[in-house]
C-alpha cells in the first residue's frame, strides 16, 4: 500500500454565485431565512416547453475587468470568475488588484454545459445565417465555446497558471471535483487546489430535462410524497483546499476540514438510481471510513434531493440504512428547493453550505415539503434548527450513475 | 516519491479498423468528403470509423442499442484492453475518459430536432445520450467494473491530465488498475468551427478522424510491460508568442537525450517544429496526421507503448499538443530501459 499524506485537508476559503445572491455572504442568510427563487426563464426562449420557470442567478458585475474583457466572457465565466475570486480573497490569496498571489495554482473543476449558450448561438447561426453575418463574431464564438475556456478565463483574469482538470460527471461533478482535489493533495501531487463547479442555464439542457418531464411545474418539493420534479438553476461555487502544513506555512485561517470523500458508480440505469440507494450508501460509507467517523458524528446532511420521485426515494433508503440506528441530532435538507438544481455546480455550492453550517451552527430549512417521505420525515430541517454535532455531509447523484459524498468537520 | 506504472495492455478503434495494427498506415484510411454546413460546396476529407469494422457484439446489448457512436468506439477499445488481461479484478478497476467534443453527434441532433419541430417535441430518448458521462456509464454497466469513474473534458492536453488522474488513483490505492480512454466522434459542425477559426485550407490542416484508444495501467513493474514513467501536465500559454517557450519548458521536464515523437496536428505544428528543433526526433513512429483530438493522443500513446514492448531498452516522450494553448507530455519507457543519472522525475 503506498504511503499517503496523513495530513488533514483544510478549507481556507470559499465563494459562490447562486440564485439567492452574488456571493456567499449574501446567499447564506437568505437560505437560512427560507427564501427561494423561482421565475420565468429570460436568458433563452422557452416557448413550447412544458415548464418555463427556473432559478436564474444574478450575474455579478466583475468590475475589475475592462468592458472589453467583460463582453468576451460567456455566461459560465460570468458565474465562475466572481465565485473563484471570492474564494481566493476569502483564503487570503488575492491582491488588492484582484490578482492571485500564487503564480502556480492547480484547478479541479466541474461543469456539464461549459459555454453551451455560445455553442447554441454558433450552430443556430450556421443553420440560419443573419443578413450581416460576420466571420469575426463566429470566430470569437468558436474560440470561447470550448470546454477549457473557463480555465483560460480564470487563469487570465486572476493571473495564475498550472495543471487543470475539468470533470464532467453530471450532477455529482461538483462534489467529484472537490474530491479529486483532495486526492491530488493526498497523493502529494499538489499542496493547494482551487476547486469548484459552475453551470449556466442553457437551452439544450433545459429542453432536455423538460423532455424527460423531470421539471416541476410548480414548486420543487424534495422528499415530499407529492413531489413532481426538479427546478433547474445556475451558479458557481469554489473552495480553496490545501494541506494543513501549506495553510500553516502561509498563516491562512482554517475554516473547515474535508475529512472524507467517497464515490461510487451506479450501473442500474442511465438516468435512474438503484431504488434501494445501495451505490449511494457505498459512497457515504467510504467517506465516513476515510474520515474515521461514525454516522453518529454527522449532524447535518445536505441531500441531493432533486424532488424527482426516483432520486428522493433512493436517497431516503440510503440515508435510512446508514444513519437509521441513531437519528437523534441529525437534520437533513435539500437546498435545491431554494436555488434550483445547478448540475455541475451543485456539489460545490452544497459543500459550501455544509461548511457555513458548521461555521455558524445554522441549518438551511427544508422548503416546500408538507407531506414528507416517511423514511426521512423526522430528519427534515425546520426553520431555526441548529447543528448539534461536529460533521456535515454533502451527497450528490448524477446521470450516468455518478455518486459522491463529501464529509466536512469543524477545524 | 517514485512510482512505476505499467501499461499492461491497450485497445484501439480507428478508421483503419480495430487493434493497434489499424494505426500502422493512416494514409490508407478510407476518406469521405463531408461538406461544411454553412458552405455545402466546400468539402473536406474525413476518416470515419466504418460501422462494419466494429464487432457485432455490442450492437444489441440493451445499453448500446441507442448509444452514440462514441460509446461503441469506447466499449470496443476498452474490451480489447481488458481481454488482453483476463486476470484484472474489475471490481477494483477505475475508468477515465478524456474527450474534447464528447457526445457531439447526439447533442447536435437533439438540438436541431427541437429547433426545427418545436421544444415540446424534444426527444427524451436522445437527451440522456448527450450527457458527457453517458458513454462511461454504459461501459461501467457492460464491463461490470466497480472502481471510480471520471469523464474529463478539455483540449488534447486533457489526455495527459487523465493519465495523471490515473496515477493519482493508483498511488492513493483507490483502484488496482485504471483504464484510460481517449475517444472522439466526428460531427460535421467541426468543419464550420475550424472554418470560423480560419484553420481550414491551411498547409497544416489534417483530415479529421474519429475513434478511441484505451490503455490499461497498473502500479508496479510487470514483466515485459512498457512503463509510464513521467507525466508533464498543465503547461498553458495565453499567446502564440509564448507557445514555444512554454512547450520547451514542458519538454524540458524530460531527460534531453530521449527522443520526442512527432504528434502535433493543426496550427500548433509550427510551435512543435520550433520546439523539436532543440531535441532529437523519433523517426520510426511518423505523425498520424489526422485530427481526432483526445483519440489521437491515445493512439500516439498506444503506438509508443507497442513500439517499446518490442524495443524494451528504449524510451520515448509523447507530447500532447492542445489546440487551446495547453501542452502536456508523457515519458514512456521499455521494461529494460535504464534512466540516465538524474533523469526522469517521478510521477
Amino acid at each position: 500500500m503506498p504511503s499517503l499524506s496523513p495530513e488533514r485537508l483544510v478549507i481556507t476559503g470559499w465563494g459562490c454565485v447562486s440564485a439567492l445572491g452574488e456571493d456567499a455572504d449574501s446567499t447564506w442568510p437568505r437560505l437560512i431565512r427560507g427564501e427561494h427563487v423561482r421565475g420565468p426563464i429570460t436568458c433563452f426562449p422557452v416557448e413550447g416547453c412544458r415548464v418555463t420557470e427556473g432559478a436564474e442567478a444574478p450575474l455579478p458585475p466583475v468590475n475589475w475587468l475592462t468592458p472589453k474583457q467583460k463582453r468576451r466572457l460567456g455566461r459560465a465565466s460570468r458565474l465562475a470568475l466572481p465565485a473563484a475570486r471570492e474564494a481566493l480573497e476569502h483564503a487570503g490569496l488575492l491582491t488588492a488588484d484582484s490578482q492571485c498571489t500564487l503564480s502556480e495554482l492547480e484547478l479541479s473543476l466541474s461543469t456539464t454545459a461549459c459555454s453551451m449558450e455560445r455553442i447554441e448561438a454558433f450552430v443556430r447561426q450556421i443553420w440560419v445565417p443573419p443578413a450581416s453575418h460576420g466571420n469575426k463574431t463566429q470566430s470569437l464564438r468558436v474560440a470561447t465555446y470550448q470546454s477549457q475556456q473557463q480555465i483560460k478565463d480564470l487563469q487570465t483574469h486572476l493571473n495564475f497558471s498550472g495543471s487543470s482538470t475539468i470533470l464532467s460527471n453530471a450532477c455529482a461533478g461538483g462534489a467529484n471535483a472537490i474530491g479529486h482535489a483532495s486526492d491530488l493533495i493526498r497523493s502529494g501531487m499538489a499542496d493547494i487546489v482551487l476547486t469548484g463547479g459552475y453551470d449556466p442555464l442553457c437551452e439544450l439542457v433545459f429542453c432536455g430535462f423538460d423532455s424527460l418531464q423531470s421539471l416541476a411545474p410548480d414548486l420543487c418539493r424534495p422528499f415530499d410524497l407529492h413531489r413532481n420534479g426538479l427546478m433547474l438553476g445556475e451558479g458557481a461555487g469554489f473552495l480553496v483546499l490545501e494541506s494543513e502544513s501549506h495553510a500553516a506555512r502561509r498563516g491562512a485561517p482554517i475554516r473547515g476540514i474535508l475529512a472524507g470523500y467517497g464515490h461510487s458508480t451506479d450501473t442500474f440505469h442511465l438516468t435512474q438510481p438503484a431504488s434501494d440507494g445501495a451505490p449511494l450508501e457505498r459512497a457515504m460509507r467510504a467517506a465516513l471510513a476515510r474520515a474515521g467517523l461514525s454516522p453518529r458524528d454527522v449532524g447535518y446532511i445536505n441531500a441531493h434531493g432533486t424532488g424527482t420521485p426516483f432520486n428522493d426515494r433512493a436517497e431516503a433508503s440510503a440515508f435510512n440504512r446508514v444513519f437509521g440506528e441513531d437519528l437523534s441530532g441529525l437534520k437533513l435538507s435539500s437546498t435545491k428547493a431554494a436555488i434550483g438544481h445547478t448540475l455541475g455546480a451543485a456539489g460545490s455550492l452544497e459543500a459550501i453550505f455544509c461548511l457555513q453550517s458548521l461555521q455558524t451552527g445554522q441549518i438551511p430549512p427544508q422548503l416546500h415539503t408538507t407531506n414528507p417521505e416517511p423514511l426521512v420525515a423526522s430528519l427534515l430541517a425546520k426553520p431555526g434548527d441548529t447543528l448539534a454535532k461536529k460533521a456535515a455531509l454533502s451527497v450528490n447523484l448524477g446521470f450516468g450513475g455518478s455518486n459522491a459524498a463529501l464529509l466536512f468537520t469543524t477545524p | 516519491m517514485s512510482q512505476d506504472l505499467s501499461i499492461l495492455s491497450w485497445g484501439v478503434v480507428s478508421p483503419g479498423g480495430t487493434g493497434v495494427a489499424s494505426l500502422s498506415n493512416p494514409a490508407a484510411w478510407p476518406k469521405t468528403l463531408v461538406p461544411e454546413n454553412a458552405h455545402p460546396g466546400r468539402e473536406h476529407p474525413v476518416a470515419y470509423v466504418a460501422p462494419e469494422t466494429l464487432p457485432d457484439r455490442w450492437r444489441l446489448r440493451p445499453r448500446f442499442r441507442r448509444a452514440s457512436p462514441l460509446s461503441h468506439f469506447m466499449v470496443e477499445a476498452a474490451a480489447q484492453a481488458l481481454e488482453a488481461q483476463p486476470g484484472i479484478d474489475r471490481s477494483r478497476l477505475g475508468m477515465i475518459c478524456a474527450t474534447s467534443v464528447g457526445c457531439s453527434l447526439y447533442s447536435v441532433r437533439f438540438y436541431r430536432q427541437f429547433q426545427k419541430e418545436g421544444r415540446r417535441f424534444a426527444s427524451p430518448l436522445l437527451f440522456p445520450e448527450t450527457v458527457t458521462n453517458s458513454p462511461l456509464s454504459h461501459l461501467a454497466s457492460e464491463l461490470n467494473t466497480g472502481g471510480p469513474v471520471y469523464s474529463q473534458i478539455g483540449d488534447k492536453s486533457c489526455w495527459s491530465n487523465a493519465l495523471r488522474t490515473a496515477a493519482c488513483w493508483l498511488k492513493n490505492g483507490d483502484a488496482d488498475s485504471v483504464l484510460v480512454l481517449g475517444a472522439e466522434e466526428f460531427e460535421p459542425h467541426e468543419l464550420d468551427a475550424f472554418r470560423a477559426m480560419r484553420w481550414l485550407d491551411r498547409p497544416y490542416t489534417r483530415p479529421f478522424a474519429e475513434g478511441a484508444g484505451a490503455v490499461l495501467l497498473a502500479s508496479g513493474s510487470h514483466p515485459n510491460a512498457p512503463k509510464l514513467t513521467q507525466i508533464a501536465d498543465g503547461f498553458c500559454f495565453h499567446s502564440l508568442s509564448a507557445g514555444v517557450q512554454t512547450a520547451q519548458k514542458c519538454l524540458g521536464k524530460f531527460p534531453p537525450e530521449i527522443p520526442v515523437c512527432d504528434s502535433a496536428t493543426g496550427w500548433i505544428e509550427t510551435v512543435a517544429q520550433k520546439t523539436h528543433a532543440t531535441r532529437p526526433g523519433f523517426g520510426p513512429l511518423p505523425n498520424l496526421a489526422h485530427e481526432a483530438y483526445c483519440a489521437s493522443c491515445s493512439w500516439d500513446t498506444i503506438r509508443a507503448a507497442a513500439y517499446l514492448s518490442t524495443h524494451p531498452s528504449e524510451a520515448l516522450v509523447v507530447p500532447y499538443w492542445g489546440l487551446a494553448l495547453q501542452v502536456g507530455a508523457a515519458l514512456l519507457s521499455g521494461s529494460q530501459f535504464c534512466p540516465p543519472p538524474g533523469g526522469s522525475q517521478p510521477l
